[in-house]
């Protein structure tokens, strides 16, 4: 049954074009508009809406009311007259958007020419960031409804900074570098960032509050490797050979050769005694060194390469050292906005 | 300071390694075999000796004294047997990783003086030598013997003296040493003045020891 009702508010919810903005409203007439366009009674939403305008309401209501009429209108063709109703709209809040998914293109398509006909600087941001002073910015976007000659400020108890200027239309995109003319950054505290917007004889501001705080450049910690290298192993055990063997055979085998050219023929054969008994030795003991596991001989080339990679690691902690020493005179600048924007 | 006292500090600083240095010294059993003129004049022996190796850096110092009993071998025409003192020397030089270059001397003598040569020699020659596992180290040699002199007078104009050589470190400071010399000279002699004959005298040598490496 729950599930059942939950779907039934989805749906309606769904089908409501006004959608999310509207609180509770509070004055009893407006009330009576919202119901009348909820059962469709376009005549009466607008006599009624008509009504709570010339009563005391909110800002929230009354934009809430012009709201209704520019949905009724739209709904009964009377495109000029709901174009009228929402420019009452965003001039009351700028920040309002339509979702186009979920309200009528009538009224969608009249919402956006009351856009166009009235100056905004509408969906002023300004991202959280920190940097280290004087090598980073503070992103600030907006929109201005109208080609319009625009200022963007900080203005702060310690200084007023201006941002940038020009003549823009659209989304527009700054980058502010926080500092003073001088170079340095500007003084902790909070600030309002203000967007100022002249078209003739109108204007239109729209203002951030932000914070800029200062704090110590995080310095950086010196390396003891680099990544994707690591040191090698600077000795290596040699695969078993028969080397000792056939060395020791060969030395032995050239003594036994010399011998034998050596030996005087008047003198006859020589005991090969002394022989035998020095190159049995030999050839035992490079028999025992083959069955023998090597012992570890130095890694020429990975002793070369973990020479290259401390002078490396050296030269980058040396470098490491320099920045740090920089970092230690520089400021984080961390600048985050404070709340929404508020339309003047 | 006594001139006994000198002398052992002497040897114990000479003998004091430094880096890049190493000596070797011990004791050996000799075999020998030796023969002279003609192959009826021949004789084996064996006898003890002491032997000193030293090296710092490329630079290596080898010495051997060995004295000899020499009999007479089996269907030798030789009646009585002679004791031998032998004395052999090198300073090499290393110009390669394996190889090197040497002189030294050789002397051998006799006694008593007449029942063999007596022989005094230069050597000049190469070894090479081979680490064939750890600790173990074989070398070859071969030496030409210069300017040969005889107690019974005579020249030799080819002389030469090869050798092999085996050094096993066994335990430690431990090493077992193995050592093959074979040595060739062919004298020509004038006895009474009738004219020049050939004396031929041809030695091998084994030695096999212990040495203390410091």
């Amino acid at each position: 049954m729950s599930r059942y009702l939950g779907a039934v508010v989805l749906l309606a919810g769904l089908a409501h074009p006004a959608v999310g903005t509207a609180q509770a409203a509070q004055n009893a007439t407006l009330r009576r508009a919202q119901q009348a366009y909820d059962n469709l009674e376009y005549r009466q939403v607008l006599t009624l809406a008509q009504a709570a305008l010339r009563e005391r309401l909110t800002g929230a209501e009354r934009a809430r009311a012009y709201e209704l009429l520019g949905f009724t209108y739209g709904a009964m063709d009377s495109i000029l007259k709901a174009v009228d109703a929402f420019k009452q709209v965003v001039l009351l809040d700028p920040e309002r958007q339509l979702d186009p998914n979920r309200v009528s293109p009538k009224a969608y398509s009249a919402f956006d020419v009351a856009l166009r006909q009235v100056l905004l600087v509408r969906q002023l941001r300004v991202d959280s960031v920190s940097f280290v002073g004087g090598q980073g910015a503070v992103p600030v976007r907006f929109t201005v409804t109208q080609p319009a000659r625009v200022v963007a400020r900080a203005i702060g108890s310690g200084a007023t900074v201006v941002i940038d200027s020009g003549a823009w239309n659209g989304q527009v995109n700054l980058r502010w570098p926080a500092r003073l003319p001088g170079g340095d950054p500007v003084p902790a505290g909070t600030y309002t960032l203000v967007v100022d917007a002249r078209l003739g004889q109108n204007t239109f501001s729209a203002s951030q509050p932000i914070r800029v705080s200062h704090g110590r450049v995080d310095t950086l910690p010196s390396v003891t490797s680099l990544p994707g290298y690591q040191f090698l192993p600077e000795t290596e055990i040699p695969p078993q050979s028969w080397r000792p063997v056939g060395l020791a055979f060969l030395y032995t085998g050239g003594a036994l050769v010399g011998t034998l050219g050596l030996e005087s023929s008047s003198l006859g054969s020589s005991s090969k005694r002394e022989l035998g008994l020095v190159g049995a030795a030999a050839l035992v003991t490079g028999f025992v060194m083959m069955l023998r596991k090597p012992a570890a001989r130095p890694a020429q080339a990975n002793i070369l390469y973990n020479h290259l990679l401390r002078d490396q690691i050296a030269r980058r902690n040396q470098d490491i050292a320099k920045e740090n020493v920089a970092r230690r005179q520089q400021l984080q600048v961390t600048v985050a906005p404070v709340s929404q924007v508020t339309p003047k | 300071m006594t001139r006994a006292a000198l002398g052992p500090l002497l040897l114990a600083l000479a003998l004091r390694p430094a880096a890049g240095q190493l000596v070797t010294v011990g004791p050996q059993f000799v075999l020998a075999d030796y023969r002279e003129v003609a192959s009826g004049l021949r004789y084996r022996g064996n006898g003890v000796g002491g032997a000193l190796w030293a090296r710092r850096d490329r630079l290596s110092v080898e010495a051997a004294v060995v004295r000899l009993s020499f009999d007479p071998a089996d269907g030798s025409a030789a009646t009585a047997g002679f004791t031998a003192t032998q004395v052999d020397a090198w300073v090499a030089y290393d110009v390669a990783t394996y190889a090197s270059v040497e002189v030294g001397v050789l002397h051998r003598s006799a006694d008593p003086e007449f029942d063999a040569q007596s022989v005094g020699a230069v050597r000049v020659g190469a070894r090479s030598f081979y680490q064939i596992g750890p600790g173990a180290t074989v070398a070859f040699r071969a030496n030409y013997l210069a300017a040969p002199k005889f107690s019974g007078g005579g020249h030799a104009a080819v002389s030469l003296d090869l050798g092999l050589g085996l050094d096993v470190r066994l335990a430690g400071r431990l090493h077992g040493t193995a050592t093959y010399a074979f040595n060739r000279m062919n004298r020509r002699t004038n006895p009474g003045g009738t004219g020049e004959i050939d004396a031929p005298i041809q030695e091998s040598l084994a030695r096999a020891g212990l040495a203390l490496a410091f």
